[in-house]
């Protein structure tokens, strides 16, 4: 009976908008929006094909390499940046400056540097991801609690084992935070690495599309794009609520006091 | 029929300063320790001069007026803190960082537990981290989780327990680990009464069973009676040794008869009125050199 009334609260409202999407539809003959049962057939032949491999993966697997390499980059440098003072005084500006810079314009000169390459496509999401997880696990491992700190140093917790038992854990939700906005840049920036010079991928094909007037199949796309954010963000959250059951659990207690 | 507190009881060697005992013979000796921080450019002394010495498997108790430098003294004695001037001495051998003889229990339970592991991990992790075998840990946690009688939550998380009860955490944490020293900081400010009372007499069941070394800051003045064997009480900052008492009530304690005894009152006016001098600013003579 719950999982029933959760599943209604989870397509309630999908389905009302496809319900108002048909009914503006089906009467007007609009070229440029299609009906949603137009769309579906589309989607069904454009995607459910060869597209999928010379397309669909390729993107999902720059953009999976790219997110992946950027959380661990971000991490541990985040964790190296918060630990040393100086070092943060050091990189602290320059951090700022290079994330104020928005990662499109980074496409053009990664061309230049790195030619049209999957390794180029992945730079940028990596440009582009890396700032959110960095300056979070910067902050987190700053503001670890002092009375933890004495305790572990007090019982010899030094070195690996401090990072692992104390600071990891303790930074844990801020990187996680961290991990949420890189997810949705990554998706971003994965199709922009593709909208220039290119000849595969999801950003590739939706501007093809686009340029030869098929619009339905250009609808598909971005339904295909909207997807894989819905699939990353239940990704995230189910890891989300696994790494952080216990920092859930503790804030609930602390908001029923 | 009691003799006057001040002619049998008092130990101090010299004003200002705590008993001191023999060379080679002090599990804990803390020497001319004089602790400045530098606020604001501005230096502030936290602690001016102290010096006393605990003898092996002595319980004592230290208490003070608020803003007397205890926890700056617990920094420094444990390791955490370099004091700007003197020393300590654990079994002879100079403080210079946290040492592994020594434990610390806090007052922020709540902050000094990882949240993120549970009850057994918590315990577990300080021998974990020694590298100590699986057989041998399993059996110290056990036996810790026993003694403070929470053997039956080690698979909850710290924060899922009442304050309490995490504070027996820390303490079986702390008497997992073996140590020879264990220092705690007003380990029972945050706790409720009757939580107090149960962990009070927790703390002597431990110390008498274990042997250990244990140095116990407080502010509570008939916590320091009831607990120790000595009190050293500090004076009003900038901080030196206000006085260093025997306490001379039997070794069985317990909450009702204990606390009921006249001895038990003396003592603790004794405590009480030190301390009112101590905030008067009155000091032992010569200690305001």
């Amino acid at each position: 009976m719950r999982i029933a009334k959760g599943l209604l609260y989870a397509l309630g409202l999908p389905a009302l908008l496809v319900l108002a999407w048909w009914a503006g539809t089906t009467g007007a003959k609009n070229f440029f929006v299609p009906t949603p049962g137009a769309l579906v057939s589309t989607f069904t032949d454009t995607w459910f094909g060869n597209r999928i491999l010379t397309d669909v993966l390729p993107s999902l697997g720059r953009l999976f390499v790219g997110v992946l390499s950027a959380i661990i980059l971000g991490i541990l440098a985040g964790l190296l940046i918060g630990s040393v003072r100086w070092l943060r005084a050091l990189t602290e500006p320059v951090l700022e400056f290079f994330r104020a810079v928005p990662p499109p314009v980074l496409v053009p000169v990664l061309m230049l540097l790195m030619c049209i390459t999957d390794g180029m496509k992945v730079a940028v999401i990596i440009s582009g991801c890396i700032w959110p997880v960095l300056l979070n696990t910067i902050e987190g491992v700053r503001a670890i609690d002092g009375v933890l700190s004495d305790s572990a140093r007090t019982y010899g917790i030094s070195g690996w084992a401090r990072v692992r038992y104390l600071v990891l854990p303790s930074a844990g939700p801020q990187v996680m935070a961290g991990v949420r906005q890189c997810l949705s840049i990554g998706l971003i920036l994965m199709v922009i690495s593709e909208m220039f010079a290119s000849s595969s991928g999801l950003g590739f094909t939706i501007v093809q599309f686009q340029r030869s007037f098929a619009v339905p199949e250009m609808w598909s796309g971005i339904v295909i794009l909207g997807l894989i954010g819905v699939a990353m963000s239940l990704i995230f959250q189910f890891t989300e609520r696994h790494i952080l059951r216990w920092y859930h659990g503790l804030r609930e207690v602390e908001n029923a006091a | 029929m009691q003799p006057d507190i001040n002619e049998h009881t008092r130990s101090a060697d010299a004003p200002g300063a705590g008993r001191v005992l023999a060379e080679g013979t002090a599990m804990l000796s803390v020497r001319n320790l004089k602790k400045v921080y530098q606020t604001d450019g501005r230096p502030v002394e936290a602690v001016r001069n102290l010096t006393f010495d605990l003898r092996p498997g002595e319980l004592a108790c230290l208490v003070g007026p608020s803003g007397s430098g205890k926890t700056t003294l617990l920094k420094c004695i444990s390791g955490l803190m370099a004091p700007t001037e003197g020393e300590v001495l654990l079994d002879g051998a100079k403080v210079t960082g946290p040492p592994k003889k020594m434990a610390v229990v806090f007052q922020e339970y709540g902050r000094s537990l990882f949240p993120w592991m549970r009850v057994r991990e918590n315990v577990e992790l300080p021998l974990k981290n020694q590298g100590m075998a699986k057989p041998e840990r399993d059996r110290l946690v056990d036996e810790a989780l026993e003694a403070v009688g929470l053997s039956h939550v080690p698979k909850s998380y710290p924060w899922q327990l009442s304050g309490g009860m995490q504070q027996r955490v820390a303490i079986a944490r702390a008497v997992a680990y073996q140590p020879e020293v264990l220092l705690m900081d007003e380990p029972f400010a945050a706790v409720d009464a009757q939580t107090r009372a149960d962990l009070e007499d927790l703390i002597r069941a431990v110390w008498k069973k274990l042997g250990v070394t244990v140095l116990f800051v407080t502010h509570d003045i008939d916590e320091s009676v009831y607990l120790g064997e000595r009190v050293i009480i500090l004076s009003s900052s900038p901080t030196v040794v206000q006085e260093d008492l025997l306490i001379d009530l039997p070794a069985e304690r317990d909450q009702l008869n204990t606390r009921a005894l006249p001895r038990f009152t003396e003592l603790r006016h004794h405590v009480y009125e030190q301390i009112q001098l101590a905030k008067t600013g009155q000091r032992p003579a010569a200690a305001s050199r």
